[in-house]
């Protein structure tokens, strides 16, 4: 049956094909033979015989037959090209195929992608808000004052802000902030101040620090308007909100970052110092800080209602839709909120009317050159 | 489509050596095979929230190396979704401690001055070129020619240093010294890469590549002006480079040239640019058309609905929204695996031919396979390749 290759007969049980035999680059023109095994001859003398069962289809350019064989070099490789010949190969070779990955293949990995999905997404709703109200009480007020001061002179680079210190209105601001330190029940480790900006907003920083714009006291028509800011901004300082918030956004960001594989997203820091920045705080925590601040009002003998007009005069109704508001509360409602639970006022004054007139202009005194209302006037949150 | 669809482009070269003569190479994969590849591809990327795009992109290489034939025969790609899933995994373990230590050390740099931690970025452009020195020793490493694999030894952190000092220079120069740091460090990769028992070696000169390709870097500042030069300029800036890089390309005997002339990549990438503006119009089409559906479902007036705040917050409108961007995205991405993957593959290929070919052809086996973890950095740094 042997024959020269210029006379293959097509006979399915023999035929051309290339041989290499993963040892040597060596294109070797073959006959196969296929009896009980298949057999490699060249020029009459067997090269190698390769059992059936072994034999596996690797990848192939159209209308070659590529195989390789398990108990052979990795990279041995028969090429045929004769249609017959791989005819009759694939039908002896059974398990040619037990490599390629298949439907079930591709149902595993799919399946596996989902489960690994549902448990991010459910470690991200349920997991991480338990696991930062835990880790919160953990960290140590050290680390978290550290972190208040990179926030601290971020903000200041951010808004082109100075810290506003004329003399009569630091005074006023002082004696507005002590009253509601007191009340609120926390020590002497809080840090507050005016920063000058036009936009009319407030916020806390980690580790006993809070800031109120200057926007905001333009557009205050009174003392208790602004306490009641400074006591919901007390509030988030006492529940150690920005801490929270800094855990569950920053492993939230990382974990969804890398569900859809950019483990760099737009660099960790960045987005956790932008956290910091807008401590972009659940409704809860808010309403919890409302809440706060109606308390530390009641108790100095003061309206809420008050901070809640200011709330909706400084977003506006807000069925205009400013979509940066969504982590707050309806205004509207914190003033419906705030009016229903409200009191007559029974205690003195926070800040006689001259204080008052003093706080308003804290910023008018020697740094004018801190004035520059251009910066972010439509960007500003109100993180109030 | 055809089932031969190679194309050689532009003159054929004359033949620079007597005997035997230089060999183009041919790609004998069909098209709507490769569309129907990544189409399908896409889909499942969907469904597995992007796990699919280690086996997507092992398929893709599958295709295109297998249909890539040279003298006749053609290539192999023996790489795995599954080792790419396990060196992304790897990657992860490593550079989530290291991302934790920068977080930190990026905190005390802030102390002292804010936004001071911005500069802690070079470290990971060192990583970065780390990783794309060791995906191209996984990928070569799963190259198989004829029954023989190629291979790579050097090291990723010395190639990482280069890359960086020489990527300082570009800078430093505003990209004039580009072709000379290109051509270095081309040198360095392909010095430490294997055919066998074949070396290879790069030689291309920057000073080859500069002389090709200096006006389109006068003309770049022009292209950031003018917005429609800039696919020109860039299509005629990689044809350059393409040409000068496979012509460089030296394994023992056997030498590459290529003659893609200048002209050959812009109207992919216009392709690609009609594709997008058509998609996206579809998409604005497709977003007004939900929006006008939410609109008179709410049935309010449409003038009051669309200032309404109930537009932006509309949970119908929103999740519409969101089903379209990502059918969108996933449109988007079908179009770039077929113009800039397979077609310019398939441009490139034809422009190659291949000479010496007998100093390969009997080549001993050597070399081992190297793992994926390169991939798996160059995945989550963002810094992939083909």
């Amino acid at each position: 049956m042997d024959s020269d290759p210029a006379e293959t007969p097509k006979s399915p049980s023999e035929g051309p094909a290339v041989y290499f035999d993963g040892m040597s680059s060596r294109r070797r023109a073959v006959t196969l033979r296929l009896a009980d095994l298949v057999e490699i001859r060249e020029d009459e003398q067997a090269l190698a015989t390769w059992a059936y069962a072994d034999i596996r289809r690797v990848d192939s350019p159209a209308g070659t037959l590529r195989l390789s064989c398990q108990t052979a070099s990795a990279l041995a490789r028969l090429e045929v090209r004769d249609t017959a010949l791989t005819a009759e190969l694939v039908s002896r070779c059974t398990r040619m195929d037990d490599n390629a990955p298949g439907r079930r293949g591709v149902a595993a990995i799919v399946g596996w992608s989902l489960a690994a999905a549902v448990s991010i997404v459910a470690v991200v709703l349920f997991g991480l808000p338990l696991i930062a109200d835990r880790l919160t009480p953990l960290v140590p007020e050290a680390f978290e004052r550290r972190l208040g001061e990179v926030a601290d002179s971020q903000i200041k680079t951010m808004f082109n802000a100075k810290t506003c210190d004329n003399a009569a209105g630091q005074k006023a601001f002082v004696k507005l902030v002590t009253a509601i330190r007191e009340s609120a029940g926390l020590d002497t480790s809080v840090q507050s101040g005016v920063l000058s900006s036009s936009i009319p907003n407030a916020f806390a920083l980690p580790g006993g620090k809070i800031y109120v714009f200057d926007g905001l006291l333009a557009k205050a028509d009174n003392a208790d308007e602004i306490a009641g800011v400074l006591a919901h901004e007390l509030g988030h300082l006492k529940h150690r909100d920005s801490m929270r918030g800094l855990i569950r956004d920053g492993s939230t960001s990382f974990l969804i970052g890398l569900l859809f594989g950019d483990i760099t997203g737009s660099s960790v820091l960045i987005f956790g110092s932008r956290t910091l920045v807008t401590s972009s705080h659940s409704r809860e925590a808010e309403t919890n800080a409302d809440g706060f601040a109606i308390d530390v009002m009641h108790r100095l003998g003061r309206p809420a209602k008050p901070t809640g007009e200011l709330l909706l005069r400084v977003t506006g109704k807000e069925s205009k839709g400013l979509s940066i508001i969504s982590t707050h509360p309806l205004s509207e409602d914190r003033l419906t909120r705030m009016s229903r639970e409200d009191q007559s006022a029974s205690g003195p004054p926070l800040l006689t009317s001259e204080e008052w007139r003093s706080l308003k202009s804290i910023c008018n005194g020697k740094s004018d050159s801190a004035k520059k209302p251009d910066s972010a006037k439509k960007s500003g949150p109100a993180k109030i | 489509m055809n089932q031969m669809s190679w194309t050689p482009l532009g003159p054929p070269v004359p033949p620079p050596s007597p005997v035997p003569p230089p060999m183009p190479v041919a790609f004998s994969g069909s098209r709507s095979e490769f569309f129907h590849l990544v189409k399908r591809g896409a889909a499942l990327e969907l469904v597995t929230l992007g796990f699919y795009r280690f086996w997507l992109l092992t398929d893709i290489r599958r295709h295109l190396w297998s249909n890539t034939l040279v003298d006749g025969d053609a290539a192999e790609y023996t790489g795995r979704g599954k080792e790419l899933l396990i060196g992304f995994l790897v990657a992860l373990a490593i550079l989530v401690p290291i991302y934790l230590g920068y977080f930190l050390i990026g905190l005390e740099a802030e102390h002292y001055q804010a936004f001071a931690s911005i500069p802690l970025v070079v470290f990971f452009y060192l990583f970065g070129q780390f990783a794309i020195f060791r995906a191209r020793r996984y990928r070569l490493t799963r190259t198989v020619w004829r029954g023989v694999r190629f291979w790579m030894s050097g090291s990723g952190w010395i190639y990482a240093l280069r890359a960086s000092l020489w990527g300082l220079l570009s800078a430093v120069t505003l990209g004039l010294a580009l072709p000379w740091r290109t051509a270095a460090l081309e040198r360095y990769k392909m010095r430490h890469s294997y055919y066998g028992d074949l070396q290879g070696s790069f030689e291309g000169r920057g000073w080859e590549f500069f002389k090709r390709g200096w006006w389109l870097w006068l003309l770049a500042p022009v292209a950031m002006a003018v917005y429609p030069l800039a696919p020109f300029i860039y299509g005629a800036f990689k044809a350059v480079e393409w040409r000068w890089w496979l012509s460089g390309i030296r394994f023992g005997g056997v030498r590459i040239e290529s003659s893609l002339p200048r002209s050959a990549l812009i109207g992919l990438y216009w392709k690609v640019i009609g594709w997008i503006v058509v998609l996206g119009l579809v998409f604005s089409a497709y977003l007004g058309l939900a929006a006008a559906l939410v609109a008179s479902m709410s049935g309010e007036p449409f003038a009051e609905f669309f200032t309404s705040q109930e537009f932006s917050k509309s949970i119908p409108l929103l999740a519409l929204a969101g089903i379209g961007y990502l059918a969108f995205a996933l449109a988007m991405n079908v179009v770039i695996r077929v113009y800039l993957m397979r077609d310019l593959w398939v441009r490139v290929l034809g422009s190659v031919n291949i000479s010496g070919l007998e100093a390969a052809a009997d080549v001993a086996a050597r070399g081992d396979m190297a793992n994926a973890l390169g991939e798996g950095f160059a995945d989550g740094l963002d810094v992939g390749g083909f």
